[in-house]
């Protein structure tokens, strides 16, 4: 606990950013209405949408698990925010070069906000791997 | 005069005891015998794997489905087979510098499950195990290397102890 309270300020607002982008990316694939997906029922935007609700589902356990390593487990939180920012960056990096000809969003104006913020979410997450891992903490 | 005498006795019996045990206070950190071993095997198995998917991507192993390669596969292939060699090459970089390895470890442990979930995902339909043996058998074995990486990440002696 007195470990967290050293945390800067920025830090809490780079994991505010990451919680509001993963609550509106949970918001915005749950909410997604059915006619979208009828109107365009393509191979590639049912394989994107399987891709998401896995992706998704793993957002979901990281946000109700990063508080537990945060708060009770500090030591490991550096590992673990270390290891969702390289997740983060490996996604972002197979969609827009790898799977690129493979996957396609459907056309809806939140799904291509939320899409065009991924740079912002890596940021923040870059941002509290670089403060965890070198933040000199000055209470045994 | 006396007490400094034994004082030193003990002091070259501490220090001529410490081995690799105590190699933290050194410059250099020795690892144990099996992490060398663990991560030989991590080597091997990403540059085998590598070789196969530019053997899989030239058609060059032999396989039952020939529209395997027209699937938008081969490009997945190529991209994942050049990231897995830059990886390991800051992997070996880290190790050899004993810096920061623990971390290009969890980067690469993630890199391959994301890599492990898209292709299991994607790819489930069309990839069955008989179309490409050998391809499959890495395919299968990949949570192998996944242990391997852990198991190497837990049992890394780094320099300064916090960490």
């Amino acid at each position: 606990m007195f470990e967290v309270s050293q945390l800067s300020k920025f830090f809490w607002f780079t994991m505010s950013i990451s919680y509001a982008f993963c609550f509106s990316a949970l918001y915005t694939y749950s909410t997604i209405p059915e006619y979208t997906l009828e109107l365009n029922n393509t191979a590639q935007i049912n394989i994107t949408m399987k891709l998401a609700t896995v992706r998704l589902i793993i957002v979901a356990t990281a946000l109700f698990a990063y508080p537990i390593f945060l708060f009770r487990f500090f030591k490991y939180a550096k590992y673990f925010t270390v290891a969702l920012t390289a997740w983060a960056v490996a996604i972002y990096i197979d969609d827009i070069f790898v799977l690129s000809e493979i996957i396609k969003y459907p056309e809806s104006g939140l799904i291509s906000s939320i899409q065009s913020f991924r740079p912002i979410l890596i940021a923040s997450l870059l941002w509290m791997s670089i403060e965890l891992i070198f933040r000199p903490l000055t209470v045994d | 005069m006396k007490n400094k005498k034994t004082n030193d006795l003990g002091l070259s019996a501490i220090l001529g005891n410490a081995s690799d045990e105590d190699s933290n206070d050194k410059n250099y950190v020795v690892q144990s015998s099996t992490f060398k071993l663990i991560f030989s095997f991590i080597n091997l198995y990403a540059l085998i794997l590598m070789a196969l998917f530019f053997m899989v991507k030239g058609n060059l192993v032999e396989g039952i489905n020939n529209n395997f390669l027209e699937t938008g596969f081969s490009s997945v292939l190529n991209a994942r087979a050049i990231l897995l060699l830059l990886l390991l090459i800051f992997l070996n970089i880290s190790a050899y510098f004993n810096y920061g390895f623990k971390y290009v470890c969890l980067i690469l442990l993630a890199y391959m499950i994301n890599s492990a979930i898209d292709n299991a995902v994607l790819f489930s339909g069309f990839l069955h195990l008989t179309d490409r043996p050998y391809l499959s058998a890495f395919n299968v074995t990949r949570p192998l290397f996944v242990i391997a990486l852990f198991w190497v990440m837990i049992i890394h002696k780094d320099k300064d102890k916090s960490d």
